[in-house]
């Protein structure tokens, strides 16, 4: 493994922009290139939304965020404290969308390699993006 | 994100600046909202200067283009960046939505007849 950084931040955007900003500057020194680099940050982007919508219903609550920078993949475990909200169970929506909302499960299903969810201790909710390197 | 509004021969124009997130797209909603409840015929939005765009900004366009056809009003996104022009086709809706490269073919498409 070539890094691993943990991530303590606030449901709220201020914290989740700055954020953004470190996994965007640690997905650079992956060398992941710029359209995986993208599409990671918008799986992870739409993870902590729902987070903020599901599990803590617009409250400040508590997000850690684990990246692990592997030899051939991006691991992230976003790990929250809210609401149980498994969203790995949600159906695909029907595209073109005909009505607003529903898209940002998809996208992670779409744009990375792995998305699973798990109950973590204390009935954390932990879902982990996995994005290869190569194609 | 900013929003600079301005008009140009009876078309509204938009022009979005910075990224639209979970966060901001509210912000952007009430905007478009405050046109269409107008029922302004011509929306063109400018997105040159969007960097990034996540699923409730799409989930934002995609409602304020049901509410303008609903009135027969016309939605025009004008000069997509590559990164954002990716999340529209990923979730297929780079053929839904009228696009143009440039503001003055996105003009031409509200401006043609029909």
């Amino acid at each position: 493994m070539n890094e691993k950084k943990q991530f303590d931040l606030l449901c709220e955007s201020g914290a989740i922009s700055r954020f953004r900003t470190a996994l965007k500057e640690l997905l650079i020194r992956s060398e992941l290139d710029e359209k995986k680099l993208h599409e990671v940050t918008l799986a992870v982007d739409e993870a902590l939304a729902n987070v903020a919508r599901h599990g803590y219903k617009g409250e400040a609550g508590r997000i850690q965020v684990e990246v692990a920078d592997c030899e051939d993949r991006i691991e992230i475990l976003i790990r929250d404290f809210g609401k149980f909200f498994d969203p790995t169970s949600i159906p695909s929506p029907e595209l073109p969308p005909s009505k607003p909302g529903g898209l940002g499960i998809y996208f992670m299903k779409t744009v990375m390699d792995g998305v699973v969810y798990r109950r973590g201790k204390k009935n954390a909710n932990e879902l982990i993006l996995v994005k290869r390197k190569q194609a | 994100m900013k929003i600079h509004q301005r008009q140009d021969k009876g078309v509204q124009i938009y022009e979005v600046e910075g990224e639209i997130n979970f966060h901001n797209s509210p912000d952007l909603r009430d905007r478009l909202h405050e046109a269409i409840a107008r029922r302004e015929q011509k929306i063109l939005i400018q997105l040159r200067k969007v960097s990034y765009i996540d699923s409730s900004g799409l989930a934002t366009f995609v409602e304020a283009l049901q509410k303008t056809k609903k009135y027969q009003g016309h939605l025009v996104l004008t000069e997509l960046m590559p990164a954002v022009k990716s999340v529209f086709e990923i979730a297929k809706l780079d053929g839904i939505f009228s696009l143009a490269g440039s503001l003055e073919s996105g003009l031409n498409l509200l401006r043609s007849p029909g």
